[in-house]
């Protein structure tokens, strides 16, 4: 664990990065005004080991690889001598560009990536300055190269010129390399947290422990909605090793000597609950209801041209509603915390993908200020958005604090499940107009969906879509219920480009026009979009399929990325089963690509989430609660499952595009796409499970 | 309820307490702190908990601690760093979150046990009663196909 004031004492040349009003100011660790806080820290030791303090969660996307190896870059420093640790919390880690501290929407190398640049170079350009004057040669005969400062046949390690560097001026403008000069940047560097991994070593959050910890489960609501109104714990307080029992804000809290005596003296407890609107609410009811709320008027976020009028007048007019269930993040590690609330100082140990709401929560329950608080933030086991929210770490807080104890509180899968934040359940209807060429001349949509990010990701994909549509309509109603729901993956983009790439499919089959062909006259006028789409049907060999018995293609931008998928699949017309063989995928990232192989990585994980959703994913209602209880009954994509992933990368000259996302949306409308050409069938709602399918044969 | 256990992990002896229908799992990662074995769903559907008890693949999350004294349990801290397995995983960068995939390599590992050339069929079908949210099922696949061919686990 490692605090600002250990940064400070670490010796050695450490540089930090601070965001001013006027922009990034890179300072020494000594000038770092007191009241002020640097975004990122660097250090360069005496032993020539470079520590970078990245302030992101890694949960996977490779950020614990992609942030250092961008300064290594221009520092120009051997890779093995680079070790990454997590940043403390605090106002010194805020995401510069985001204001807060939280790795999501696809943001962290686009972000981070000039200003990790710009301290490498400048750390390189201390050092040859301080070499130049140590050594008594001019600066044009001494290269930094490899973690080495060389002079003709000598050459020098830079920890040798650290103490010297830290008195040199920090360079106005460094020199940062052409692109032809790179020698990390664009190539697939050993991932710096797979060998831990692979040992299992690594510590995620459910791995950590504290001298003294009592273990905490919490007993949820069999409904949404609901508090505990009435416990009864003479039973379950009967148990060995059961500390205490008592209601918190989301449930009841069982605290025990181990987990396993928290498990079965929840079994003896007696709960009742609140009533609740959605008491008693099944699926048919969710489908009800919002069925209803997108016949009520909402806002009208986007119009251009004549929607209404082009529709009616459209000799080509399709007309389609969508039902999107909610979704379940299914992170491999379920929420878990160990926080301890003392008199004076209050510690978290997370695996969070926000540590300012981390330290938020942590002041409101600890009743202490910032600077008594350590967060500390652990691997994540899995983040997919669900640990941006940090209820679980306020359950922690919550339950330490009236223990006076360190408590480690554990979701069973049970629990993660019930605990809901879903991505939402959506109603759609939309309605295309066409010529009788094809040619797509409006798009009318419009959504009843639980609101996220104040109604943006509700129409998220739609009212910015890079087609050329002259007639458009957005419209959103927001509907409010007792069922939390949150950011999942790529967020409204997931339901969005579902809906919208399979009924731009649904015009091309009606008109008899290529599909790819109706997407590559859409995007006239957007080259970058138009060459994703194009490449993408080439390499997978548009319109002969080599695996499967069907091809559908879609096309999605989300995160500053575009991506096309084409996916190869094969139905069973007797059982309703669809295999999904290969799904070739470009992806467009913009001006460089840092780390190939975490792109492939990050765009195979999204293809296997993304079908995983489109074939088998639903959060299902019983009695106004979620009847799924665990992986047997919320069904995973499995091994047998997973399609050949086929990704190619490009580049255009725009601002950076993110790679943890933006792969997932077009998977599931490819899947329905390949079905409407490959068997006629019009698929309306996900997921594609064999009984619906069967429905539509 | 609460007994006095010993148990054989990875060679080594421990004597643990614990109640005595305590899942291994448990045991081994709470109450003994070998945490690479993992928690995923508690009813032996993720495969996260994988160990081996007499050199067959278990769930730990099912087996009960009574039922694993006197056997020979080995979890991924008794795997060496050097077995194949392990650096095919490194070689193939197999990891995204990470968090499954102890389990996975425990299954590899114990498909190899008794079968040393596995088929790609024999691996996919072996692997697939595991989880793994980032999706990394493909490059698991080529890393234990990888080991196979060389043959020398
Ligand atoms: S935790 Fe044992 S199989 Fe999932
Ligand atoms: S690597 Fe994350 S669940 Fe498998």
């Amino acid at each position: 664990m490692i605090t600002r004031r250990d940064i400070l004492k670490l010796g050695g040349l450490t540089l930090s990065v601070m965001l001013m009003p006027d922009g990034y100011r890179i300072l020494k660790a000594q000038e770092v005004p007191k009241r002020y806080a640097p975004n990122l820290w660097l250090n360069l030791s005496r032993d020539n080991y470079l520590t970078v303090f990245v302030n992101k969660s890694e949960m996977g996307q490779g950020v614990y690889t992609g942030l250092p190896m961008i300064v290594a870059e221009e520092l120009d420093f051997p890779w093995e001598r680079v070790r990454v640790r997590p940043a403390p919390a605090g106002k010194p880690y805020v995401d510069p560009k985001m204001g807060i501290q939280l790795t999501g929407g696809s943001t962290s190398v686009r972000n981070m990536y000039e200003t990790l640049r710009l301290v490498g170079a400048s750390m390189r350009e201390m050092l040859v300055s301080s070499a130049s004057k140590s050594l008594g040669v001019p600066r044009e005969k001494i290269s930094a190269k490899g973690g080495y400062i060389r002079v003709g046949e000598k050459s020098y390690a830079y920890g040798e010129f650290v103490d010297l560097a830290m008195k040199e001026p920090i360079p106005s403008k460094p020199r940062l390399k052409e692109e032809r000069e790179f020698v990390y940047i664009g190539k697939s560097l050993p991932r710096l947290d797979v060998p831990e991994k692979v040992e299992g070593k690594a510590l995620f959050g459910i791995d950590v422990f504290e001298e003294g910890m009592v273990y905490a489960v919490v007993e949820r609501p069999p409904y949404f909605g609901a508090k505990p109104m009435k416990v009864q714990v003479e039973e379950a307080k009967k148990l060995p090793e059961v500390v205490d029992i008592f209601p918190i804000s989301t449930g009841v809290a069982v605290c025990a000597q181990s987990f396993w005596a928290c498990q079965k003296a929840r079994e003896r407890l007696r709960v009742e609950w609140s009533e609740s609107f959605v008491k008693g609410w099944d699926d048919g009811d969710f489908e009800r209801y919002f069925m209803q709320k997108l016949r009520e008027k909402g806002d009208v976020v986007k119009v251009l041209g004549s929607p209404q009028r082009s529709f009616e007048e459209s000799p080509i007019k399709i007309e389609e509603v969508y039902i999107q269930p909610y979704l379940y993040h299914a992170t491999m590690e379920p929420m878990t915390c160990l926080a301890w609330v003392k008199k004076d100082e209050c510690v978290v140990y997370a695996p969070t993908q926000s540590q300012t709401w981390t330290l938020e929560v942590a002041k409101r329950i600890s009743g202490l200020p910032e600077s008594r608080i350590k967060v500390i933030t652990t691997y994540l086991g899995g983040g997919f958005g669900r640990k941006a929210n940090v209820e679980f770490v306020a359950e922690a807080l919550e339950i330490s604090k009236r223990l006076g104890k360190p408590v480690k509180l554990i979701y069973t899968r049970e629990d993660d499940i019930k605990s809901g934040y879903f991505r939402p359940y959506s109603a759609t209807l939309l309605r295309v107009g066409a010529d009788k060429e094809g040619n797509l001349k409006t798009l009318s949509f419009k959504i009843a969906v639980q609101p996220l990010l104040g109604g943006r990701a509700s129409v998220e994909g739609v009212e910015n879509i890079p087609y050329s549509i002259p007639n458009l309509y957005v419209e959103r109603v927001d509907v409010e219920l007792p069922v939390s729901s949150w950011f999942w993956r790529s967020v409204g983009s997931t339901h969005n480009a579902f809906s919208v790439e399979t009924i731009i499919d649904r015009v091309a089959h009606a008109s008899k026009k290529d599909p790819v062909e109706l997407r590559l006259s859409l995007l006239r006028e957007n080259p970058v979009a138009r060459r994703v789409v194009q490449t993408a049907a080439e390499r997978a060999g548009w319109g002969k399929p080599k695996m499967g018995e069907a091809m559908g293609i879609a096309y999605h931008f989300s995160f500053g990325s575009h991506v096309c998928h084409v996916a190869e699949v094969s139905l069973d017309k007797k059982t309703g089963q669809i295999k999904v063989h290969r799904v070739v995928t470009v992806i467009d990232v913009g001006p460089v690509v840092v780390h190939p192989d975490l792109i492939r990585s990050q765009v195979e994980g999204s293809v296997a989430m993304g079908l995983s959703m489109a074939l088998k994913e639903q959060v299902k209602f019983k009695g106004g609660g979620v009847e799924n209880t665990n992986f047997h009954t919320y069904g995973l994509l499995t091994a047998d499952e997973m399609p050949q992933v086929e990704v190619h990368i490009l580049t255009s000259k725009r601002p950076m595009g993110g790679v943890g996302e933006p792969a997932l949306p077009p998977t599931a409308p490819a899947v329905a796409n390949a079905l409407l050409w490959g068997y006629g069938i019009k698929v309306n709602r996900l997921p594609m499970t064999p009984e619906y399918i069967k429905t539509l044969l | 309820m609460v007994k006095e256990f010993s148990l054989r992990i990875n060679g080594k002896s421990y004597k643990v307490r614990a109640f005595e229908d305590e899942p291994l799992l448990w045991v081994i990662r709470e109450r003994l702190r070998l945490t690479g074995t993992k928690f995923g769903c508690g009813m032996g559907v993720c495969g996260a908990c994988t160990v081996l008890v007499d050199r067959k693949t278990t769930r730990s999350c099912l087996l009960p601690v009574k039922d694993a004294v006197g056997k020979e349990i080995t979890t991924v801290e008794g795997i060496p760093s050097n077995h194949p397995l392990k650096k095919a995983w490194i070689e193939h960068q197999v990891p995204q979150c990470g968090y499954c995939q102890t389990g996975q390599l425990m299954e590899a590992y114990a498909l190899l046990l008794e079968n040393p050339k596995p088929t790609r069929q024999q691996i996919v079908e072996r692997l697939s009663s595991h989880l793994c949210r980032c999706g990394t099922y493909n490059r698991i696949i080529r890393a234990v196909e990888a080991v196979s061919r060389g043959g020398k686990a």
